[in-house]
């Protein structure tokens, strides 16, 4: 009996006594939900096409992975190897999307943030841009494209390019004036300042648009993958569906959650608050 | 005289239309002065009187027409580093630490690492700020922070300092540090100082000539002189001169008169 | 580099004037993006599969008027963005209430809930279709699932950021639990149910759109996924136009107002 009540004050030493109760507390309903879910595969309220039973989801990984030669191959993308060329195929999207569209959209966000003129006119567009929301453009994206990856990229430039640039250009404009001042006064080129002062200024605001493009930007991909792609954890959870194979869908389900909640906790928030931290950085765009 | 002339300022007027009337504003009126090297000139003046508007022109942030404004015998075009200023708030960069804000100058001028850093030293260890060198500035006091400021302004070595009130954001008793302060570092490194505020105090303390500004738009009304050398002001002795009460007090009746002038009409 | 225009203010230009307006500045973008549009329109091979004019996206929607069609799918789509979102920001409110008022609860279920925001409507959807087919019952759902977290977070930081000191104050002229809820916590929370609501009915608008396509039901989103379908690329732009000027007038005319207007008169937390 100590030596339990020694570990235990040994763990709460270690991480807090407020994080263990906040942990144990809200594993509660995560715990109950699945113990309701397995006793739904023994005594069979829903039928395993409607919820399927855990023994299947987990088994859909193996059995979508059957024809895969090994983690070499999974990586080259055989043929085989179906779960993990879904996965790499909506991750590769993301990169590549983040690759081009996030240096474009912080480059015109810093452009139109300096210049009144620019974001005149730019400004609108971003308006009527976000406004018809990136799902609405894949209709049109599949008549310019086809049904295939170029359209699910589309989709997804488009959405990040336009939230990066809105949340760039109000993190420029709340750029205090008297610290492009100082850097000018002191021999500072244009390009100073927009590498020295801008940049760094408009950061966190930036970070925000990257957490936020990364949340409706993943969705707005899923979206594509499902209506207009021929790949992706979107096209399968579609088409899994199309076949009843729930416990296909239910996997997808959950692996597209994991992924996203895992660059968004394990990433973008540290991130986030790293530069808030470390910089004091007080002043909120509007 | 005009050889060793830092600044020379002629004829100098400047309007500007109103944000919101759109109206135009004469700030000020023909402003003829003159700065010579290692002179250290305040500015006083009741609070609008364009005091702040002339040391953006001679700073170049902001463009002017009427007048000429040369610094080392050359116009002014725009902000160089040949003029640093220190603000009144802080535009130190909260992403750089201590060290890397006072040594900005002079990476933006592109000198070499090694020199650079021995450089900064030299103005931490000036300024008081050693031990702090890789703070940020969010964990500094106000008046550590116009402290970086200042260093900052010095260790860019520019040919005249411009000071836009830069220790009226502080509480009372750091600025008298300050101010003693500011004056053991102009003893130490032979400035240019053109001090804009609206102490008169500080002007009087400071300045070896103080000239006064009429209120809008702003003219030179008078020029004093404050002839007690820099070794001899310090807080504790400054308060007992005769030198500094008289200059103060005449210094005072006349921004006075200013400024009940601006309530009467 | 560092060099500044010298020009002279008093003399401001016409030119200046006229780039300066924000309403004419607004028509000049309107006319260059129309005339670019045409432009392109113009130049391409197939115009009409790929970038139909201004003028033709236009008079298709003469042909969806006539047949009456056009009228229906806009109020099919705003019918269920009223009622999902309204069933939404309704179950949300007090279930970020009882969250707000009890620490236990909400420690309990906030990971339960960020979870289940994180997995977006969008993804259950296949889900939804499995249980309830391609009706209107799934497009409802995956509305109502969607606009449920926005609000419900937002009264959740609502009430917790209502300052202790309102409450001592409640508390030391004798207010009992249930007036501090109702005197002091609940109008606090009022801006956040206004911000929490604008946040709602935008997420359930995506969802609206994505459903429709998806579930084939009639309405707006269905209209541009069927125009793909039917080769008639004029149809999707004039479907396009619709969702974002429908969005641009329900956003800066009823919802923004109605924030500002909420936050102006209950904002008693001070940032």
């Amino acid at each position: 009996m100590t030596a339990i009540n020694e570990f235990s004050v040994a763990i709460q030493r270690r991480f807090g006594r407020q994080k263990i109760r906040k942990f144990v507390l809200g594993s509660i309903p995560f715990i109950l939900l699945i113990v309701l879910w397995h006793m739904n595969s023994i005594f069979l309220v829903f039928e395993p096409v409607e919820i399927p039973p855990i023994a299947d989801v987990w088994g859909a990984i193996f059995w979508l992975q059957s024809d895969c030669p090994g983690v070499f191959a999974a990586i080259e993308g055989h043929n085989g190897c179906q779960l993990t060329n879904h996965v790499s195929s909506s991750v590769g999207r993301v990169i590549l999307a983040m690759v081009v569209g996030v240096p474009l959209g912080i480059g015109f966000g810093i452009l139109a943030g300096m210049n009144r003129v620019i974001s005149a006119y730019l400004e609108p567009i971003g308006v009527f841009m976000n406004s018809v929301s990136g799902i609405a453009w894949i209709p049109l994206a599949i008549v310019w494209f086809g049904v295939g990856w170029e359209t699910t990229l589309f989709i997804m430039l488009n959405t990040i390019f336009w939230l990066l640039f809105f949340n760039t250009m109000m993190g420029v404009r709340a750029v205090p004036k008297v610290l492009v001042q100082g850097v000018q006064t002191m021999g500072g080129s244009k390009l100073d300042v927009i590498l020295q002062v801008y940049l760094p200024g408009s950061m966190t605001s930036i970070i925000t648009g990257l957490r936020m493009s990364m949340g409706f930007g993943w969705r707005a991909l899923i979206a594509a993958e499902m209506i207009g792609g021929d790949s992706g954890l979107g096209f399968m959870i579609f088409v899994s569906a199309q076949e009843f194979k729930t416990e296909e869908v239910f996997l997808g389900v959950i692996l597209i959650s994991i992924i996203f909640l895992a660059t968004d906790r394990w990433l973008l928030v540290p991130l986030e608050k790293w530069t808030i931290e470390r910089w004091g950085l007080v002043w909120k765009p509007t | 005289m005009t050889g060793d002339a830092k600044l020379i300022v002629q004829g100098l007027s400047h309007h500007y239309p109103d944000e919101y009337t759109g109206e135009s504003v004469h700030a000020l009126q023909d402003i003829n002065l003159q700065i010579h090297d290692n002179e250290f000139v305040t500015i006083v003046g009741p609070s609008g009187c364009g005091k702040t508007t002339f040391l953006n022109i001679i700073a170049g942030l902001l463009p002017y027409r009427e007048g000429r404004a040369m610094v080392d015998g050359v116009e002014i075009k725009g902000p160089g580093p040949d003029r640093g200023v220190v603000f009144q708030e802080h535009a130190i960069l909260p992403w750089r630490t201590v060290n890397r804000n006072i040594g900005h100058g002079l990476e933006l001028r592109k000198v070499p690492k090694a020199e650079r850093e021995k450089r900064v030293q030299e103005y931490i260890d000036l300024v008081g700020l050693s031990g702090f060198e890789e703070r940020y500035p969010h964990e500094l006091s106000g008046g550590m922070k116009q402290r970086v400021a200042v260093a900052r302004t010095l260790c860019a070595d520019p040919v005249i300092m411009l000071m836009d009130e830069p220790f009226a954001a502080v509480d009372a008793q750091t600025r008298i540090t300050l101010q003693d302060e500011l004056n053991r570092v102009v003893m130490a490194t032979r400035r240019t100082i053109l001090f804009i505020t609206h102490s008169v105090e500080e002007a009087a303390f400071l300045g070896d000539r103080c000239i006064v500004f009429s209120r809008r738009p702003g003219q030179i009304k008078t020029e004093i002189k404050i002839d007690i050398p820099r070794e001899e002001r310090l807080w504790k002795d400054m308060v007992n001169n005769p030198k500094f009460t008289d200059a103060r007090d005449e210094i005072l009746s006349l921004v006075r008169s200013e400024v009940t002038n601006d309530d009467n009409s | 580099m560092t060099t500044v225009d010298v020009a002279p203010h008093r003399r401001k230009s016409l030119r200046k004037t006229i780039t300066d307006s924000r309403a004419i500045q607004l028509v000049i973008l309107l006319i260059g993006v129309l005339v670019l549009w045409a432009i392109i329109s113009a130049t391409i091979d197939r115009p009409d599969r790929y970038l139909p004019s201004p003028l033709t996206t236009l008079f298709s929607s003469v042909d969806l008027l006539e047949k009456g069609v056009l009228i229906s799918f806009y109020t099919d789509t705003l019918t269920r963005l009223v009622i999902g979102s309204a069933v939404g920001i309704a179950l949300g409110i007090p279930f970020g209430l009882l969250l707000g008022l009890n620490r236990n609860i909400a420690d309990m279920f906030y990971p339960l809930m960020n979870f289940f925001q994180s997995v977006s409507g969008i993804a259950i959807f296949p889900v939804i279709v499995i249980w309830f087919g391609n009706s209107n019952t799934t497009v409802m759902i995956v509305i109502l699932y969607t606009s449920f977290f926005p609000i419900a977070f937002n009264v959740l930081s609502g009430v917790r950021s209502v300052p202790m000191r309102y409450i001592s104050a409640a508390r030391t002229l004798g207010a009992s639990r249930f007036q501090i809820i109702k005197d002091v916590l609940l109008p606090g929370a009022m801006p956040s149910v206004a911000i929490g609501s604008r946040l709602s009915i935008g997420f359930a608008w995506r969802a609206v759109i994505a459903g429709e396509m998806l579930a084939g039901q009639a309405g707006l989103g269905n209209m541009i996924f069927a125009g793909q379908e039917l080769d008639n690329t004029a149809q999707i732009l004039l479907g396009m136009m619709l969702i974002g000027l429908t969005w641009i007038m329900l956003d800066h005319y009823l919802l923004r107002p109605l924030e500002s207007d909420t936050i102006e008169r209950w904002g008693l937390v001070q940032k």
